[in-house]
């Protein structure tokens, strides 16, 4: 069980689960007194939810004192590197559409020459 | 002016007339005479010259306009044209680019290697080093493409586009085209023709597709040399190879050909359904196998869109057609505009389920071209509008087909797609976005049958 709902709380770590209704259920799981969670499958999911977010809490924190900045690192790495590749493609298009330009107006003036 | 509207008027009553007799008066119904109607509206086409045959082509990729017997016979559009003289095509390069081919090309070839009604192409060499937008560096020497739209194109199409806006005014008036917009259809055939007209955008669409398809091998797309591209001449690197229509056994006897098939698809499904852009006038002529046994794609004069939504909604289609589930295929075209009324579902359900039951399960192989016929049919028997990203849909999977078995006729086209198509949904459903959405359903779900 604890096995299962650390690896819903490192799902949810990884995917910052976090809309209204997630939240509510978190609120509500915490409201709950010892036994509330047999009540029925809506009390249970919100029980697990309280479970899941504090156990989420508890891997951050593990994660924040291992140091592991270098995961963070990568990521933006290659976010970085995908936006200069974009704009280096833009940038080589942006000459393509000048080489074509000059060479129309290379074109008008031999014509005027001519 | 006047004598061509009577020379266009001529020819479409002649074919007209032709294939009124054919239908027996129209004795003959549904599919085989819409089939006849079909064969003789390309006849005309190819009789009226270059913005006919044009207009063609865009109606064989609007099957949401036309009816399924048009858009699959005006693939069938031979665009064969004498050639222009060389003297003529060097007059126009000399004209757009200032200066005579020997000086801007190490070589130029005087005969053509295509002729087509708009442009026609010859073989040259790159006089120096250039680097393209996308790619390795090409060397001097490189052996090069020129496409240079014919002399007079452009005049002879404004003139047949002037007489097809006096008609289209009168057929507006016509209640039963009126719901064809004939106005609006041509307003739309002219911008694409006016796109198509001036080759730099081509260009850039090939440019883009090299990048779209940087990571894959396997995908050739030829390189512009843009210093020499300019509205009316393209430029690009020369790529050797076969045509997809030219393939026999001993070239595909070099190749993987089941392999590169079922890559061809694949490649096609990508540019639908990930990158939104795609090549809309894919038919065997506009590929090559490489020697290699690689895929290159030319001509980008025509290229369709598809929006983030539609790629979901259309790849849940695809999944749903290639796995057989008919539920699941009529509630995504919902969401592609396709609107079933609710007195009809039940009888359009049990077509489709009978549709692909004969087409796509059947033993041996599944015959997607027929599903999309079928399907087209069925949805013209029960008046049902087709709404443009649907027809693309429908138009996309006959064309992978198509371009598979070009390469590899005994393909299963199905078969090949359940990889990629599970691959997408799969992809599509990991989205923390889509995961958030569905999470607090599926736990609900899963407590419910625990708790049970």
């Amino acid at each position: 069980m604890t096995d299962f709902v650390r690896f819903l709380a490192a799902w949810a770590l990884l995917h910052e689960s976090a809309d209204e209704g997630w939240k509510a259920a978190i609120a509500r799981g915490r409201a709950q007194s010892p036994g509330d969670a047999e009540a029925g499958p809506d009390a249970f999911v919100d029980g697990l939810a309280a479970l899941v977010e504090s156990e989420k809490e508890r891997l951050k924190q593990e994660l924040a004192q291992q140091g592991d900045q270098g995961h963070a690192t990568r990521g933006e790495d290659a976010a970085l590197a995908a936006q200069v590749d974009a704009v280096r493609f833009e940038l080589a298009e942006l000459r393509g559409r000048i080489e074509s330009l000059q060479a129309s107006i290379d074109a008008l003036v031999a014509q005027k020459g001519d | 002016m006047a004598s061509r509207g009577r020379t266009i008027a001529a020819v479409a009553l002649g074919r007209l007339s032709r294939a009124v007799v054919e239908a027996r008066l129209g004795l003959v119904r549904g599919h085989a005479r819409r089939a006849i109607f079909a064969r003789h509206a390309r006849l005309a086409c190819e009789a009226l010259g270059p913005a006919f045959i044009k207009l063609g082509q865009l109606a064989s990729v609007r099957p949401d306009v036309f009816a399924p017997e048009t858009v699959f016979e005006m693939e069938q559009l031979q665009d064969r044209v004498p050639a222009v003289p060389a003297e003529d095509i060097e007059a126009i390069v000399r004209h757009e680019l200032g200066r005579p081919v020997q000086d801007l090309f190490a070589e130029f070839r005087a005969e053509p290697v295509a002729t087509a009604s708009i442009a026609q192409v010859h073989r040259a060499e790159l006089a120096r080093d250039y680097r393209p937008v996308q790619g390795a560096l090409l060397p001097a020497g490189t052996p090069l493409a020129v496409k240079v739209v014919r002399p007079g194109v452009e005049a002879s199409i404004e003139a047949d586009l002037a007489v097809a806006r006096r008609w289209a005014a009168r057929l507006e008036k016509l209640s039963r085209l009126a719901r064809w917009r004939p106005a609006a259809l041509l307003e739309e055939f002219e911008h694409t023709l006016a796109s198509e007209l001036d080759l730099r955008n081509e260009g850039r669409v090939a440019d883009r597709f090299a990048r779209d398809f940087s990571d894959d091998a396997r995908v050739v797309v030829p390189r512009v040399v843009w210093p020499l591209t300019t509205r009316r001449i393209l430029v690009t690197e020369f790529v050797e190879g076969w045509r997809l229509n030219d393939l026999g056994e001993a070239e595909r006897a070099g190749i993987d050909a089941r392999g590169l098939a079922a890559h061809g698809a694949e490649v096609f499904m990508r540019q639908v359904l990930v990158h939104g852009r795609y090549h809309a006038d894919l038919h065997p002529a506009n590929l090559f196998v490489t020697p290699d046994g690689r895929i290159c794609y030319l001509d980008f004069g025509i290229v369709g869109r598809t929006t983030p939504s539609q790629r979901i909604a259309i790849a849940q289609v695809l999944v749903a057609t290639v796995y057989g589930d008919a539920d699941r295929a009529l509630r995504y075209s919902r969401e592609l505009g396709l609107e079933i009324p609710q007195h009809q579902e039940a009888a359009v359900r049990a077509r489709v389920v009978e549709l692909m039951q004969r087409t796509l399960s059947a033993p041996g192989r599944a015959d997607v071209r027929g599903f999309a016929l079928g399907f087209l049919e069925m949805l013209a028997d029960f008046r049902i509008p087709i709404p443009s990203g649907y027809g693309l849909l429908v138009k996309a999977l006959v064309t992978v087909e198509g371009v598979a078995r070009a390469i590899y006729p005994d393909i299963d086209i199905v078969e090949s797609a359940r990889p990629f198509a599970t691959r997408l949904i799969a992809a599509q459903l990991a989205r923390p976005e889509r995961l958030r959405e569905r999470l607090p359903a599926a736990l609900s779900a899963a407590l419910r049958e625990l708790a049970a």
